[in-house]
């Protein structure tokens, strides 16, 4: 868990103290995502009970299901406990109609924008890519406004995010219902050519195109740009005492909605103390729990019940789960460079999705 | 040319050779640069070790720095003992299919690690040596068993034919020959052959960060890969970590560089 | 008797060594092979044979003839550089009368790195607003170039790092050579009246010309099997610009899962390398009969 305020060693010493005779110990693992994957490839493929629990990345849920290496939840969590949190959480953790994890904390993609400017010329936040674009180009170049619209474009698992939302504004997406890869090519291409468009139409600088979350963050809170397309923890950092952006920013639900991000738990197939572990799941995923781990790290609950802005409670509504397979490695690591080339201008977008559909094609497996 | 200007020229090429090395130097001078003087892109007006503190204090680096010595010397040892004992007889003995083998010991010093790389992660995968020393000594046999007993043959073949022969003669054994006439002999050429390996199985990054999980087995090459920055990247902490993971191979440089350049030039102009 | 003595001793003392070879180069190799006849994804358990699937999905796949072409300029590009550089080098250190020992350790500094030193090294100089790379290009006028992240000048900044950490090794078997070139042959040159320039041509590189052979042939081999820099440099970005097969090879090994066809992409590395080698080979024997 990030952040300083760390609220799971207090959790877990609660939890032992509901449950004597059970002692439980937190292993934090290295930050970045594909290190961790890594660590959980190596020890799950042994098939050792090394660990019990496990704090997965949404996007992992599916693979790790058909791998056999974690347990079946469909029974413990029932339809009624399920319905308390997100839908898209719940999408995110099931495959073949059985769902393999609890949702523990939950990020969405969102738009962050200068109100101040916004409200100078009278505009309400924009509702599709169009209009943002539009908004973007007017704005630049007012007051210290050097970009417009700032998102992630390096070409990395974030890359893929960005153009999802893309995709999804336009109405299609990567994976089509019964699985095919790319059900509209056109539409798709369309989305992609809009994002590339944004660089070469000066809406976004060219520094997007090597940008993860951190990059565009900064270059935002420090006044730069108009619009940025972020994860919600920015927010905070945009509201701090000494921010140049405090008291400007608002933020608003991405077109066609932002992707669902964050973590579930889930138990170890080769787990010796499976109700055990139960126990600890339902006890880190109860209401109380997910609210104090929210407040500390700058995540999010995944129960709406626990959310008190509308505003914000109707942006996580609106979350949306990236493409639901055990494939996703795969998925991305495709997709990333081709998608790469089609915004760095080496590829017409086109051609960059239809090389991408024809790598899918023969590594997606049923 | 007169003795003047051959000073000045003999000057100039080491000069020429130290801007060569700017970019080692570089980094040197970012590690001992102290944050601010850095985030602003000037020149450092004092230095400052605060970046060797963090890394040798709060990084993952001082336990890969562990990690690769155990690994690379026990790799070379291996080697080497393994590789004295094939050299021998590939080089001095009648052993049957001798040019065979060296053939195939030499075309597999050629070996790609990107080739060999995921059958040895199955076998590793199935023997549950995952994150530990042996399943990378194992992977750096793969380079470092075949180098020595290249190395060692040519440097074998340097010693005089008739060596052994003065032993037998006095009444010793073809194992005592071995060990009394033929180690000492080789000895040198034999350090030379330990260094280079041990160079190289330090360097080695592929095998190490497809076998590796955890800091338990971690090596420095692929501890300053991962290098950790969660937010912002901390480039005085990095190039600290670089010059601390570089450090075994630029003292064998500059201290044993006699031998090294032996081994190098033994390995490369013989067959 | 005592050959066959001799013989049986050989084998005893070789044994271990060729056995343990045998388990980490042949046999992997071997099953390399079998596995790129496979649809093999480990982690799901799949494990299927299907001839050569996946070398007929290779030679029809863009990314695959990409990452040829990147392998290709690299290591043209690479060798070239390396080889001019590292014979001005020799001849400049062949030259050298004192401090030799200093300046052959000058030299071999950038050589013997980690190649993720090099790697880290490389990557703060080239960083786009606060490198080394971008303050020189300033002062020569040339603007502020995202040497890693533009997809136009991302390979020739790889080319540039490999370049500076293997031109030492190039230019230490040149001046070995050099060293082995007798006095004479140099002294009849001047009394000939030949210039310096005339030397070079007519004596220098054609003496150097083998030498040079072998290390082209030597360096190609590294430069194809090259993996710690670019996987740590650019990562094989932006856009697979500076996507080796090497690189390419474990993307799709490693995150794609596809254990088969990733080793079909390694088969095919392994067997340009071992064109390589062999041509090597033939070449240092063509110089030894010289």
């Amino acid at each position: 868990m990030p952040g300083e305020r760390d609220p799971l060693p207090a959790l877990l010493r609660e939890f032992e103290r509901l449950h004597p005779g059970v002692t439980v110990q937190a292993e934090a693992l290295p930050w970045t995502a594909d290190v961790q994957h890594q660590f959980f490839v190596i020890n799950l493929e042994g098939r050792s009970a090394g660990f019990d629990v496990l704090m997965l990345d949404v996007i992992w849920v599916a693979e790790f299901a058909r791998a056999g290496w974690i347990l079946d939840l469909s029974d413990r969590f029932d339809a009624a406990a399920r319905a308390e949190h997100f839908p898209s959480t719940i999408t995110a953790a099931t495959l073949n109609g059985r769902v393999w994890a609890v949702p523990w904390v939950m990020n969405v993609g969102l738009l962050y924008y200068r109100r101040d400017l916004l409200a100078r010329r009278g505009w309400a936040a924009p509702t599709t890519y169009e209009e943002l674009a539009r908004q973007a180009l007017a704005l630049r170049g007012e007051g210290g406004i050097r970009e417009g619209f700032l998102w992630q474009g390096k070409q990395y698992e974030g890359l893929v995010v960005n153009v999802l939302e893309s995709f999804w504004a336009l109405g299609t997406d990567v994976l089509g219902p019964s699985g095919d890869v790319l059900p509209d090519p056109a539409l798709a291409a369309a989305a992609l050519a809009q994002r590339r468009a944004f660089i070469t139409d000066g809406v976004s600088p060219a520094l997007v195109t090597a940008a993860d979350e951190e990059v565009s963050r900064r270059e935002f809170g420090a006044g730069a740009a108009v619009f940025l397309r972020n994860w919600p923890y920015a927010l905070a950092l945009f509201e701090a005492p000494a921010s140049p952006v405090r008291g400007r920013v608002a933020i608003t639900a991405l077109p066609g909605g932002g992707a669902l991000g964050g973590a579930h738990l889930a138990i170890n197939a080769a787990t010796r103390y499976p109700t055990q572990a139960w126990e600890l799941v339902r006890f880190l995923t109860r209401p109380e729990a997910q609210r104090r781990i929210g407040d500390a790290v700058g995540l999010h609950p995944t129960r709406p019940a626990l959310f008190e802005s509308p505003a914000l409670l109707s942006i996580f509504r609106g979350a949306r789960a990236r493409p639901v397979t055990p494939w996703y490695q795969t998925l991305s690591a495709t997709l990333q460079p081709e998608l790469s080339a089609a915004i760095t201008g080496v590829k017409p977008p086109a051609r960059a999705l239809d090389d991408a559909r024809g790598r899918l094609r023969y590594l997606l497996l049923p | 040319m007169t003795r003047e200007r051959r000073v000045a020229a003999d000057v100039a090429v080491l000069a020429a050779l130290a801007l060569y090395a700017t970019p080692l130097l570089w980094q040197l001078l970012t590690s001992l640069t102290p944050d601010a003087t850095i985030a602003a892109g000037a020149w450092p007006r004092a230095l400052s070790l605060e970046h060797y503190r963090v890394v040798v204090a709060q990084s993952p680096l001082p336990r890969a720095l562990g990690n690769s010595a155990g690994v690379a010397l026990i790799a070379t040892a291996l080697a080497a003992g393994l590789g004295v004992l094939a050299a021998y007889p590939l080089a001095r003995l009648a052993l049957p299919g001798r040019r065979l083998i060296m053939l195939a010991v030499v075309l597999s010093t050629a070996f790609p690690a990107i080739a060999t790389v995921a059958p040895l992660y199955l076998v590793v995968r199935a023997l549950g040596l995952r994150d530990t020393w042996a399943a990378l000594v194992l992977a750096d046999a793969s380079f470092a068993l075949p180098l020595m007993i290249w190395l060692l043959v040519g440097f074998l073949r340097e010693l005089p034919p008739a060596l052994e022969e003065a032993a037998f003669v006095d009444g010793a054994g073809r194992v005592a020959a071995l060990r009394h006439v033929i180690l000492p002999a080789l000895a040198p050429g034999a350090a030379a052959a330990a260094l280079l390996t041990f160079l190289f199985t330090w360097n080695e990054f592929l095998f190490a960060y497809t076998f590796t999980a955890t800091e338990a087995s971690r090596t420095a090459p692929v501890a300053l890969a991962l290098f950790p920055g969660v937010f912002e990247v901390p480039w005085g902490d990095i190039a600290a970590a670089s010059i601390l993971a570089a450090l075994p191979p630029i003292v064998i440089v500059i201290v044993l560089q006699r031998h090294l350049v032996r081994g190098l030039l033994a390995g490369s102009l013989k067959d | 008797m005592i050959a066959r003595g001799e013989r049986r001793f050989g084998l005893l003392l070789a044994a271990p060594a060729l056995l343990v070879l045998g388990a980490v180069t042949l046999y992997p190799v071997a099953h390399v092979l079998a596995l790129s006849l496979q649809r093999r994804v480990p982690i799901f358990g799949v494990a299927d044979w299907v001839g050569l699937a996946n070398y007929a999905f290779l030679t029809r796949d863009p990314a695959f003839w990409n990452a040829a072409r990147v392998t290709v300029v690299f290591v043209i590009a690479s060798v070239a550089v390396e080889l001019a550089l590292g014979v001005a080098v020799a001849l400049a250190l062949h030259r050298q009368q004192r401090w030799r020992a200093i300046a052959l350790a000058l030299l071999l500094l950038p050589w013997c790195l980690p190649g993720v030193v090099t790697a880290r090294t490389f990557e703060w100089i080239y960083h786009p607003t606060s490198g080394l790379a971008g303050a020189v290009a300033r002062r020569l006028g040339a603007g502020a170039p995202n040497w890693l992240g533009d997809p136009s000048l991302s390979l020739a900044a790889l080319i540039a790092a490999d370049v500076w950490r293997t031109m030492p090794f190039v230019a230490l078997l040149c001046y070995a050579r050099l060293l082995g070139i007798p006095g004479e042959v140099y002294e009849a040159a001047t009394v000939d009246g030949a210039g310096r320039a005339a030397t070079l041509r007519a004596i220098t590189l054609p003496l150097l010309a083998p030498v040079l052979l072998m290390v082209a042939l030597f360096r190609t081999l590294d430069a194809l099997r090259a993996f710690d820099l670019m996987f740590v440099l650019t990562g094989g970005g932006p856009a697979a610009t500076t996507e080796t097969l090497a690189l390419f090879a474990y993307r799709s090994l490693f995150q794609t899962l596809h254990l088969g066809y990733g080793a079909a992409v390694s088969t095919v590395v392994f067997v340009l390398v071992g064109a390589t080698a062999t041509l090597y080979l033939a070449a240092g024997r063509a110089d030894a009969t010289r």
